[in-house]
C-alpha cells in the first residue's frame, strides 16, 4: 500500500483544537447551537424546503466559520498548493495564537471565509452530483437537491477546506479515508453517514409531510454532523479508518 | 473444523432449504376443501320452494370494469345509466378481494366462496386440473341440472377451463397480446345476435377482455377507454332490446358486472381501492315493479364505492334466488336484500334466507365442528357477545331457529329476516377473514427449519468469521437490514429502495476502497463511480413498488419510446452480444492453445461471425416480431413493408430457432472445449468455456426480456466492464454479484406484488400448453437480472481463480496467460491485477487445491446464508403477522416471491447452475 508518490510526506496527524478556553468551551457548544438551529428551521423547512433551506444556509455558514474560527487551526498557504506540511504549522499557529490574538484574528477569519466560499462553489455542485448518483430526483426538484447539497458542503466539509487548504493530496486521503480521526474527519464522515441513512424514512407508507424530498435527507445530515463530530473528537480521536 | 465437516454442513443447509419453504407454504396456503355434490333444496317447513321470477340468465362480465366506469359522470356507459334511472336496472358496487386476478374472481362469482390465495399459483398453471369447477357446486352447474338446462359461452377462455363440457356452445379467447384491444371483444360480440335468437339455453355467458387490455396498455384514462365503454354500452342497449322484444327472452335476467377493477396504472392484483371496486349492474324491465330507479350519474361516497356495496360472493346466492335452485353448497355469499320485494309473502322470503342461511351455517358447522349448533328449546340465548368466533356464530344460528320456531309466519317475515341476514353476514365475515385457517405449529416447523439451515450455513463458515472485514461486516449488516425490513409492509411493497440505496453506498466503497490502494490517476473515470452512474441509470429504467407507482420513469419516456432510438439501443445491444458470441466460436474454433485475442487467425474471426450473425439476427428480429403484435406503438413509423413480412413469421418457429440455435452452438462448444480440455492432458486450460456459456445465456436473456427493458442489458455490459477493471476480492465479487442480482430484478419493472410477473415472455416457442417449458421461461423472464448477475458473479470468481492459478505456477508471466477473456478487457490496467491477487492466494487455504474450491465454498456458503436468512425472516415475518391487515396483500406475495428466490433463484441458479458454470471454467 505504500507508493512511492506517499513516501515523501509525513502522515496526517489528527487536529487537535486550538488550545485557548473558548476553543476548549465552543467546541462542545458548536453542534447543540447547529442542532438548535436546524430544530428551529424544521418546521419551515418542512412546510416549503427551498426558501427555507436557502435561509437556513446563512445561520448555518456563521456558525461553522465561527466555530472554524475559534477551535481549529487555519491551514498554512491558503490559496497556495505549497506542499506544506499541515500539521506542523498548525501546531505553531495554535501555540501562537494564545499569544498574539489580534494578529490571528483576521489571519483566521481570511481562510474561513476562503473556506465557506470554497465549501459552496467547489464542493457543493460534487455533493449534489453525489446525492444524484445516490438517487437524487434529476428532472424535478433541482433546487431541493442543490439546496441540501449546499448544507452537506458546509457541514461536512467547511471545516475540512479549512484545515487543509487545497492541498491535492491531502485531500486524496480525505477520499480515501486514510486520514486520521479527528472532530473534523468525525463531522464529514457522520454528516455523510447521516445523509445516506436519511433517505430510510421515504418508502414508509406514513403519509407524513416531513417525508418529502430532502428533508430527512438534511435532517439525516445535521443529526450525523453532531454525533460524528462528537464520537471523532472524543471516543475515536488519533485512530486509523481500517477497512480490512 | 476440517473441511469436509464444512461441506457437509452447507450441503446440509441447502437440502432442508427446500423442505423449510415447502411445508411453511403449506401451512401458509393452506387447500381449501370443498364440499363436493350438488345443492338440493331442503324441506324447511315452509311448502314448496318460492317461485323464481326469471328462468334464464345472461351474464356479460366486462374484465376490469371498474365501477367509476359506469356509474360516473365521464362513463360512457349512458343507455346503462338511462336504465339505472328508470329503475330498469339495480346498480351496485361488489367488493372484489384480494388477489383481483381474473380467475379467483370467477370462481367467487360462480361458487360465492372466497378463492384461497394458493389460486393465485394455479392462475398462471392455467392448466392444471385441481383448479376446476367441473366437480363443484355453482350457479352454472346448478342452471345446467336445471331441466332442459344448457350453456353457452363466449369471452374469455378462462371459463373453458374452469368448466370443462359444461358449455353447449363455446368460443374462447385468449388475452395473450394486451395489445390487442379489437379483435379480442369482435370474437364474443359477433356470436350475440345469433344467440339472442337461439331459445334452447337458460345461461349465456360473455366475457370480454378489451377494457382489460386497455388498461393494462394505457391505464384508465387512456384515449380508447371511453370508445370500449360506448361499444359495451351498445351492447347492453342491444341485448336489452332483445329482452324487451323477444318472448322467450321476457324473464331474462341480465347482469352486466367487472371481474375486478384496477389501478391507477390500469393493472390489478392487489387490493386497492381500484382493484377491489368492480361495477355490477343487474337489468330487465321487470325490475321496474321492485324500484323506481336510482339518480346516474353520481358521485360516489369514496373514491370508487356507488351504490350499495356488497361482496362478489352475494351474486351466487342471489341467482339462486331470483332463477330459482338452491343455494351453491360452498357458497358464502348473502342474498342481496333489495330482491326480496320480488315476493309479497313473508314465507317465501323467510325461505329464500333461511336457505341461503342453512348453507352457511353447514359451512360454519364444518369450520367449528365443536360449536353448538342444535337447537334446544330449555336453553334460548339472549345475549351472543363475549363468544369465541364460533360459539358466537353457532350462538346467533339458534336464536334463529327459535324465531322460527316459535313466532308466526307474520314475525318471521318482519324481525327474523333481519336475523338471518345479520348471520349470514357474521358467518361471511368470520368465513373470510382468515386467522382461524392457520396451523401455526406447521408454520414453526417451517421456520425451525429455516433456522437450522441458517445456523448450519454459519458453522460450515466459521473460520471465516474469526476475522471479519469491512466487507464482511458490510454484508452482515446489510443482510440485518433486509431482515429487519420484511417485517414492515412498506419496504416489502418498495424492495427496490433498499437494494438501490445498498447498492450505491456499495460502489461508492468500492470507490474509497480503491482510492486507498493505489494513486489514481482520476477519480472521475473510477470504475466504481462508472458502477455509480450505470446504477442510477438502472433504477430510473422502471418505476415499481406501490407508492410511486405511477412516477415517469425511462421506460415511459419520450425518449425511448422513440421507435429510432429505441431500436438503435436494441439492435446495439443484439449486436454486442452478438460479436461476443462470434468471439467464443472463433476462439474455439481455432485450435491454437493461445487464446489471447491476437491468437486468433482472421479467418477464425469470420468463421465466428458467420455462423453467430444469423444467430444473432434472428434473435433481433424475433423481438421486432412480437413487439410489433404486443406493443405496436414501439415499431410506429418503421417501414410497412418490414413489418408486412415480420408479421406473415410464425412467431413460436422463430423462437424455437433462437433456442435450438443457442442449444445446438454450446453443444457444440462444449464438445469442442472438452477435446481439447482432453488433449491438454490434465493441465489448466483457460476456461473459455465458461465465458461462452455466460455470453449464450446473455442472448438467452435478452429474448426473454421485453423490448423496452433490452438496452438495459447494454447497461449490464457496461458494468461488467467496469466490475472486470475494479480487481475485487473474492467476498467482494460474491457481494457484487448479489446486491446486482436483487436491484437489477426491480430495474428490470418487477416488485413484490402479484400484479408485476410479466407473463408476456413466457410462451416463447411454446405452442399449446407445457407447465415445464411455461414455467422456466416464466422464471428466466422475470428473473433475468438476477440470473444475468449471479452467472457473472460465479464467471468472475473462476477468472480470479485462474489468475490465482496461474500466477502461483509460473510467476509473473505477461498478459497472455491471464484469463483471454478478461484480458480483452482489462488491457490497460491489467498488468497490477495478478500482483494484487497473490496475496489472496497465501490466506486463502494452505495447499493450491484447497484455496481454489474455498473459492466457490465460500461463494455459495455467503449465498445460502443471505438465501435462508432472507426466507426465515420472511417466514417470521408472516407467522407473526398472520392477522395484519395486509396478510394477504403484502405478505403472502412476498412469501411467493421468497419461494421463487429460495428455489427457483438460489438452488436453480446459485447453487445448480453457478456449479456448472464454475466447473466447465476449471477445464
Amino acid at each position: 500500500m505504500s507508493t512511492p508518490g506517499i513516501k515523501s510526506r509525513p502522515a496526517a496527524t489528527p487536529i487537535d483544537i486550538l488550545p485557548t478556553d473558548a476553543a476548549r468551551l465552543y467546541t462542545h457548544i458548536h453542534p447543540a447551537l447547529v442542532l438548535s438551529l436546524y430544530a428551529l428551521r424544521f418546521n419551515a423547512i418542512v412546510a416549503d424546503p427551498v426558501p427555507a433551506l436557502l435561509q437556513t444556509l446563512i445561520p448555518l455558514s456563521t456558525l461553522q466559520t465561527a466555530y472554524v474560527t475559534i477551535c481549529l487551526p487555519p491551514t498554512a498557504g491558503s490559496g497556495s498548493s505549497t506542499p506544506a506540511v499541515v500539521p506542523k504549522t498548525a501546531k505553531k499557529r495554535a501555540g501562537g495564537a494564545a499569544k498574539a490574538t489580534s494578529d490571528s484574528n483576521t489571519a483566521k477569519i481570511v481562510p474561513a471565509l476562503l473556506s465557506l466560499i470554497l465549501s459552496l462553489l467547489a464542493i457543493t455542485p460534487l455533493t449534489g452530483i453525489t446525492l444524484i448518483l445516490f438517487g437524487a430526483p434529476i428532472t424535478t426538484h433541482f433546487a431541493h437537491t442543490f439546496l441540501a447539497a449546499a448544507h452537506i458542503a458546509i457541514l461536512a466539509f467547511l471545516p475540512l477546506v479549512y484545515v487543509l487548504g487545497v492541498d491535492g493530496e491531502r485531500w486524496r486521503e480525505v477520499v480515501g479515508l486514510l486520514l486520521p480521526v479527528d472532530e473534523v474527519v468525525g463531522g464529514m464522515v457522520g454528516t455523510l453517514v447521516g445523509a445516506w441513512a436519511g433517505a430510510v424514512p421515504i418508502p414508509l407508507d406514513w403519509d407524513r409531510e416531513w417525508q418529502k424530498w430532502p428533508v430527512t435527507i438534511v435532517t439525516g445530515a445535521y443529526a450525523g454532523y453532531a454525533l460524528g463530530k462528537l464520537a471523532g473528537g472524543l471516543v475515536f480521536k488519533g485512530r486509523k479508518i481500517m477497512f480490512d | 473444523m476440517g473441511v469436509r465437516a464444512n461441506s457437509l454442513f452447507l450441503t446440509t443447509a441447502n437440502l432442508i432449504l427446500p423442505a423449510s419453504i415447502l411445508i411453511f407454504a403449506a401451512a401458509f396456503f393452506p387447500y381449501k376443501p370443498f364440499l363436493p355434490g350438488l345443492a338440493k333444496y331442503e324441506d324447511i317447513g315452509y311448502g314448496a320452494p318460492p317461485s323464481a321470477p326469471f328462468d334464464k340468465v345472461i351474464f356479460m362480465v366486462v374484465d376490469a370494469l371498474r365501477s367509476d366506469f359506469v356509474y360516473s359522470e365521464k362513463s360512457g356507459f349512458k343507455f346503462t345509466q338511462s336504465l339505472i334511472s328508470s329503475g330498469a336496472a339495480i346498480p351496485f358496487t361488489a367488493h372484489a378481494t384480494s388477489p383481483t386476478i381474473t380467475m379467483p374472481r370467477v370462481k367467487a362469482i360462480t361458487t360465492g366462496s372466497i378463492p384461497s390465495f394458493l389460486d393465485v399459483i394455479l392462475n398462471f398453471a392455467e392448466s392444471d386440473t385441481t383448479s376446476t369447477l367441473a366437480h363443484q357446486d355453482t350457479w352454472l352447474a346448478q342452471l345446467k341440472a336445471k331441466e332442459g338446462g344448457k350453456l353457452v359461452m363466449y369471452g374469455d377462455d378462462t371459463w373453458l377451463k374452469l368448466f370443462p363440457d359444461t358449455f353447449s356452445r363455446a368460443d374462447g379467447t385468449s388475452s395473450f397480446f394486451v395489445s390487442d384491444f379489437t379483435e379480442v371483444d369482435n370474437n364474443v360480440t359477433r356470436h350475440v345476435p345469433g344467440e339472442l335468437l337461439n331459445s334452447d339455453w337458460n345461461a349465456m355467458i360473455m366475457h370480454y377482455l378489451g377494457l382489460d387490455h386497455i388498461g393494462h396498455k394505457a391505464g384508465p384514462n387512456s384515449p380508447n377507454m371511453i370508445p370500449k365503454q360506448i361499444e359495451m354500452d351498445g351492447i347492453v342497449q342491444q341485448i336489452y332490446d332483445a329482452i324487451e322484444g323477444e318472448t322467450h327472452l321476457e324473464n331474462a335476467l341480465f347482469v352486466l358486472a367487472g371481474d375486478h377493477g384496477m389501478n391507477d396504472g390500469g393493472n390489478h392484483g392487489g387490493s386497492a381501492p381500484g382493484e377491489t371496486s368492480p361495477a355490477l349492474v343487474f337489468i330487465s324491465p321487470k325490475l321496474k315493479t321492485i324500484t323506481n330507479g336510482v339518480e346516474c350519474p353520481i358521485t360516489p361516497r369514496q373514491e370508487f364505492d356507488y351504490y350499495t356495496k356488497i361482496e362478489q360472493s352475494d351474486i351466487a346466492p342471489t341467482l339462486a334466488g331470483l332463477l330459482g335452485f338452491p343455494v351453491p353448497l360452498n357458497n358464502l355469499g348473502v342474498f342481496i336484500p333489495d330482491f326480496l320485494q320480488f315476493w309479497d309473502q313473508g314465507t317465501d322470503r323467510a325461505q329464500i334466507l333461511l336457505g341461503n342461511a342453512r348453507q352457511i351455517k353447514n359451512i360454519v358447522q364444518a369450520t367449528f365442528p365443536n360449536a353448538d349448533f342444535e337447537y334446544d328449546q330449555s336453553d334460548i340465548p339472549v345475549t351472543c357477545a363475549g363468544l369465541s368466533t364460533g360459539d358466537e356464530l353457532a350462538c346467533k344460528w339458534r336464536k334463529n331457529l327459535h324465531i322460527v320456531a316459535t313466532y308466526d309466519e307474520e314475525f318471521v317475515a318482519e324481525i327474523g329476516l333481519n336475523s338471518l341476514l345479520e348471520f349470514c353476514r357474521k358467518a361471511q365475515d368470520v368465513m373470510s377473514s382468515t386467522a382461524s385457517n392457520y396451523d401455526v405449529s406447521r408454520l414453526l416447523v417451517g421456520c425451525a427449519i429455516a433456522f437450522v439451515s441458517v445456523v448450519l450455513t454459519l458453522l460450515s463458515m466459521i473460520k471465516s468469521l474469526s476475522k471479519p472485514t469491512s466487507t464482511g461486516v458490510f454484508f452482515a449488516l446489510a443482510l440485518l437490514l433486509y431482515g429487519i425490513m420484511m417485517f414492515a409492509s412498506s419496504y416489502v411493497e418498495e424492495e427496490q429502495h433498499f437494494w438501490y440505496w445498498t447498492t450505491s453506498a456499495w460502489f461508492f466503497y468500492l470507490f474509497i476502497y480503491g482510492s486507498r490502494k493505489k494513486e489514481q490517476e482520476s477519480f472521475a473515470l473510477h470504475p466504481a463511480l462508472m458502477l455509480l452512474i450505470c446504477v442510477r441509470l438502472m433504477r430510473r429504467w422502471n418505476q415499481t413498488g406501490q407508492k410511486y407507482a405511477g412516477a415517469p420513469d425511462i421506460v415511459h419516456s419520450d425518449f425511448l419510446n422513440n421507435p429510432l432510438m429505441l431500436w438503435s439501443l436494441i439492435g446495439a445491444t443484439y449486436l454486442a452480444t452478438t460479436l461476443r458470441l462470434s468471439r467464443q466460436v472463433a476462439r474455439s474454433v481455432s485450435e491454437s492453445e493461445d487464446d489471447s485475442e491476437d491468437g486468433i487467425s482472421e479467418a477464425h474471426k469470420l468463421i465466428g461471425a458467420l455462423v453467430m450473425m444469423p444467430l444473432g439476427f434472428t434473435a433481433f428480429l424475433f423481438k421486432l416480431g412480437f413487439t410489433a403484435k404486443d406493443a405496436p406503438e414501439l415499431v410506429e413509423g418503421m417501414t410497412s413493408a418490414l413489418l408486412d413480412w415480420v408479421d406473415s413469421l410464425s412467431l413460436v418457429a422463430i423462437s424455437r430457432a433462437i433456442f435450438w440455435g443457442i442449444g445446438g452452438s454450446l453443444l457444440w462448444l462444449t464438445i469442442n472445449e472438452w477435446r481439447k480440455s482432453r488433449a491438454r492432458k490434465g493441465a489448466r486450460g483457460s476456461g473459455t468455456l465458461a465465458a461462452a456459456l455466460f455470453d449464450f445465456l446473455s442472448l438467452f436473456l435478452i429474448t426473454q426480456t421485453r423490448a423496452q427493458n433490452i438496452p438495459l442489458h447494454l447497461i449490464f455490459r457496461g458494468m461488467l466492464f467496469f466490475l472486470a477493471h475494479l480487481d475485487l476480492t473474492t467476498t467482494q465479487i460474491t457481494l457484487s454479484s448479489l446486491l446486482l442480482s436483487h436491484a437489477s430484478f426491480f430495474a428490470l419493472g418487477n416488485s413484490n406484488a402479484i400484479s408485476s410477473i410479466d407473463l408476456s415472455n413466457a410462451y416463447n416457442g411454446v405452442s399449446g400448453y407445457n407447465v415445464i417449458a411455461v414455467g422456466v421461461l416464466l422464471f428466466a423472464s422475470n428473473w433475468a437480472g438476477p440470473i444475468y448477475w449471479a452467472s457473472y458473479g460465479t464467471l468472475l470468481l473462476s477468472a480470479h481463480d485462474s489468475d490465482i492459478a496461474e500466477a502461483s505456477q509460473s510467476s509473473q508471466k505477461q498478459n497472455k496467460n491471464v484469463k483471454s477473456w478478461v484480458a480483452a478487457e482489462r488491457k490497460q490496467l491489467h498488468s497490477l491485477a495478478v500482483a494484487t491477487s497473490l496475496p489472496d492466494l497465501n490466506e486463502e487455504g494452505s495447499g493450491k487445491g484447497e484455496g481454489e474450491e474455498r473459492l466457490f465454498f465460500n461463494h455459495l456458503a455467503l449465498l445460502t446464508l443471505f438465501t435462508a436468512t432472507g426466507l426465515l425472516a420472511v417466514q417470521v415475518a408472516c407467522t407473526v403477522l398472520r392477522t395484519h391487515l395486509f396478510i394477504w396483500t403484502v405478505f403472502s406475495p412476498k412469501y411467493l416471491y421468497a419461494m421463487a428466490w429460495g428455489l427457483a433463484f438460489h438452488l436453480g441458479i446459485n447453487v445448480g447452475w453457478g456449479s456448472l458454470v464454475w466447473w466447465v471454467g476449471r477445464w
